[in-house]
């Protein structure tokens, strides 16, 4: 039995999936909890919450599927447009949640407000990246996705294409994650 | 009679001018970022572009997004108009990914460590009194 067979038996697929579907529940209780936090914005902070760990999610598998499009193998174009399409949604829902809690963050005596007074750095070099680097997943994701769709299935053959596809994807989802992981701090540190 | 299928000919221009516009968004971005920092009256200049953005003004407990709906507005603007000028312009041209993928990484590296203000304000201080700004 070869080793590139072995991880295709039923009872690896369903470890594997059931440790997904653990995964994907327990993270998205971490934003979701939110809509249950003590203040008048948790469901500003719920959406982004959701809406930006659905995006992490989602990015880090496309990660996956954007290797064997670097290293020009043939790969299911089809469905990872209509995966790209999603994530470019999710992205721009992200983005636009996240200007929506940025108003509160800004608002009197909010988050920024206390930041400043307290540990101004976290604010003045940490949120002032955050909130433009945040802004690059969605239209990165965007541009990989009218690629796909601009050229059509046959771009497969075109092997300088959809590496460069495949480089865009890997691109959007660091900025993602540097958004991500700096937005947690900051709500860590002061919630909205 | 059908046709057997032609192989498909594909120019890489499309993908450059999809890039290249993402670059000018950034920038686009990273440069009235630094603007509306050197004085309240440019801050406000800034912010003006983009009061048509909802919750773009207001004070209060509620807050808003104040001069980052303008920086939003322009970078959108700069991405889109650029996007479909050069995508009119290259789509019929061939030019070399392995090389503009090398820019492009650069190029976007350079734009993200300009946000990062322990290593951008000495340099934007540099250049706002070489033009005599404040």
């Amino acid at each position: 039995m070869s080793a590139g067979e072995y991880i295709h038996d039923p009872f690896s697929k369903m470890v594997i999936r059931s440790q997904i579907g653990i995964a994907l529940v327990l993270l998205l209780m971490l934003p979701a909890a939110n809509f249950f936090y003590p203040t008048n914005y948790n469901l500003k902070a719920g959406i982004h919450g959701v809406t930006a760990i659905l995006a992490i999610i989602l990015g880090t598998y496309l990660t996956h599927r954007a290797i064997p499009l670097i290293k020009g193998v043939q790969v299911k174009l089809e469905s990872l447009r209509r995966w790209l399409l999603v994530a470019t949604v999710l992205n721009l829902a992200g983005a636009i949640s996240g200007n929506w809690i940025y108003m509160r963050y800004r608002g009197q005596d909010g988050p920024r407000d206390w930041i400043l007074a307290h540990v101004p750095g976290f604010h003045n070099v940490l949120m002032e990246f955050k909130e433009f680097v945040s802004l690059f997943p969605f239209p990165l994701m965007l541009s990989a996705t009218a690629m796909l769709y601009f050229y059509g299935l046959p771009v497969q053959h075109r092997r300088d294409i959809t590496r460069f596809v495949g480089i865009t994807i890997l691109v959007s989802w660091s900025f993602l994650m540097l958004g991500f992981v700096v937005g947690l701090i900051l709500a860590k540190l002061r919630f909205v | 009679m059908q046709k057997p299928p032609q192989p498909q000919s594909f120019f890489t221009g499309p993908v450059v001018a999809a890039s290249l516009s993402l670059l000018l968004a950034f920038l686009t971005l990273l440069i009235t970022h630094h603007i509306s920092r050197l004085s309240p009256g440019l801050d406000k200049l800034i912010h003006s572009y983009g009061y048509w953005i909802p919750g773009s003004t207001g004070k209060g407990p509620d807050g808003s997004i104040g001069s980052y709906s303008g920086k939003e507005t322009l970078a959108i603007t700069v991405w889109l108009g650029s996007w479909l000028i050069f995508h009119v312009l290259w789509r019929k041209q061939e030019l070399s990914l392995q090389i503009w993928t090398r820019i492009f990484i650069i190029s976007l590296v350079a734009i993200t460590l300009g946000f990062f203000h322990p290593l951008s304000d000495p340099i934007v201080l540099f250049i706002a009194g070489f033009f005599g700004l404040p």
